[in-house]
């Protein structure tokens, strides 16, 4: 501090008279029109130059930021697609009776809560209420109407139906729904607060609800919604396919369906 | 003293002598410059300092031409203790030493009284004009105004305290 002082004691008269020149060069700025656009432009070239050279540092600071949040977004993509590549897409099994009739959309979801699709054929080519619907070898949803040329299909998104799934190949199986918000978000409820998961883990379908075989993937595990002193969890999914941009359909159905929905029907009370 | 040589010096400028300019902007005199030049040589840089401010300040005032005076008063005023340490005799100056003819000679009164007004005037060119390419053809005008102020403060060195008056002690 006395040091400080002593500096500004030896330079009192440069202070001083940097202090009158800059009031002076002030009132002439402010009252001389010439001055004062010669000095914007001056300074303005001043700042100009500046800000890029800050920008330019800040920007080559900020990269190591970029990069490990990058390279977090890539590790992310990677683990997405290698467990993609495991489940991989569902391949007709003949043997267990399922078959398989191609088709495509004429209206698709839209991301609204109540939007129904439309697909082709109909029951000219012997698609039947209930039939289950993929697209790209993935879960899309069921057929709930049909008309000779066309079949109106309830998809994944769309809030009023409910899919059985399963966690993984061997884990808990729980009832799958759409809540109407994020396209991007299906919620898998009534999950057993035991079940354990990691983010990326697949989501298949158990085939109990006899629309779908068992073992056709749906989606990946986001995370998990906390419910404080529940018995059971709820897990947001990720679908494994943007559901509004479909375009080619796959209709799956079993060749004794008919018996499977007469025998699981409840049996009639005596 | 110095304050009332100031004010006076001043109005004539601003009130009489300011529309006398025989050859139009190749002779605009600072006839008020003269007041600080009469400021002794061994007073403080501050005053000299504030001296040349003060002269800016009502100069500007007075003629309305707000900052012009003030930028070039406050230069010469901080340029003056170097001006007088550079043309200070080999002993100094003594304490009684006032900046006339009879005290400090011709040569000292006409050098500082020409250096101090080119610097003067050179400043109000830059402070006028203010774009580069514009200085080349002011610094004609500025150079023989420069040489009327220091006629036009002989002059007065001469009218007002002739070599062989005693001054008034300020």
């Amino acid at each position: 501090m006395r040091n400080l002082w002593l500096l500004l004691q030896r330079n009192a008269f440069f202070l001083a008279f940097a202090f009158l020149m800059a009031l002076s060069l002030m009132v002439l700025i402010q009252n001389d029109g010439s001055a004062r656009s010669s000095w914007f432009r001056a300074t303005g070239g001043v700042v100009s130059v500046v800000g890029n050279q800050q920008q330019q540092w800040t920007n080559y600071l900020q990269l190591s930021d970029q990069n490990a949040a990058l390279a977090d977004e890539n590790a992310q993509l990677r683990s997405r697609i290698l467990s993609m590549e495991l489940s991989g897409a569902w391949r007709e099994d003949s043997t267990n009776g399922w078959q398989v009739k191609t088709g495509w959309l004429v209206k698709g979801p839209d991301g609204r809560p109540r939007t129904m699709a439309l697909g082709t054929p109909g029951s000219d080519e012997d698609i039947r209420i209930g039939t289950g619907v993929l697209a790209t070898g993935t879960a899309f949803g069921t057929v709930v109407d049909i008309g000779d040329h066309h079949a109106r299909i309830l998809p994944l998104l769309n809030t009023a139906g409910t899919w059985s799934c399963r966690l993984g190949k061997n884990g808990a199986v729980a009832p799958l729904s759409w809540d109407g918000v994020d396209p991007n978000k299906l919620t898998l409820k009534d999950v057993p607060r035991y079940v354990k998961w990691t983010a990326g883990d697949t989501v298949y379908t158990s085939g109990f609800d006899l629309k779908f075989p068992e073992g056709i993937s749906v989606g990946t595990v986001i995370e998990e919604v906390p419910e404080p002193g529940s018995e059971f969890k709820t897990i947001h999914v990720a679908p494994m396919l943007d559901l509004k941009s479909v375009r080619h359909i796959e209709f799956v159905q079993n060749a004794s369906d008919s018996v499977r929905s007469a025998l699981s029907q409840p049996i009639p009370a005596p | 003293m110095i304050v009332l040589r100031l004010v006076l010096l001043v109005a004539l400028q601003a009130f009489i002598l300011g529309e006398v300019a025989p050859f139009g902007n190749w002779s605009e005199p600072q006839w008020a410059l003269w007041a600080l030049l009469m400021v002794p040589p061994q007073l403080g840089p501050f005053l000299k300092l504030l001296a040349g401010f003060g002269m800016g300040v009502a100069l500007d005032m007075a003629l309305g031409t707000y900052g012009h005076h003030m930028v070039a008063g406050t230069v010469l005023g901080g340029a003056l203790p170097t001006l007088h340490g550079l043309s200070a005799p080999r002993d100094g100056y003594e304490v009684t030493s006032q900046p006339v003819i009879k005290d400090l000679g011709v040569s000292w009164v006409f050098g500082v009284t020409f250096s101090s007004a080119l610097l003067y005037h050179l400043t109000l060119m830059v402070v006028d004009t203010w774009h580069a390419h514009l200085l080349g053809q002011a610094i004609g005008p500025t150079l023989t105004s420069a040489c009327w102020t220091t006629f036009c403060c002989m002059l007065l060195h001469l009218l007002v305290i002739s070599p062989g008056r005693n001054v008034h002690r300020s």
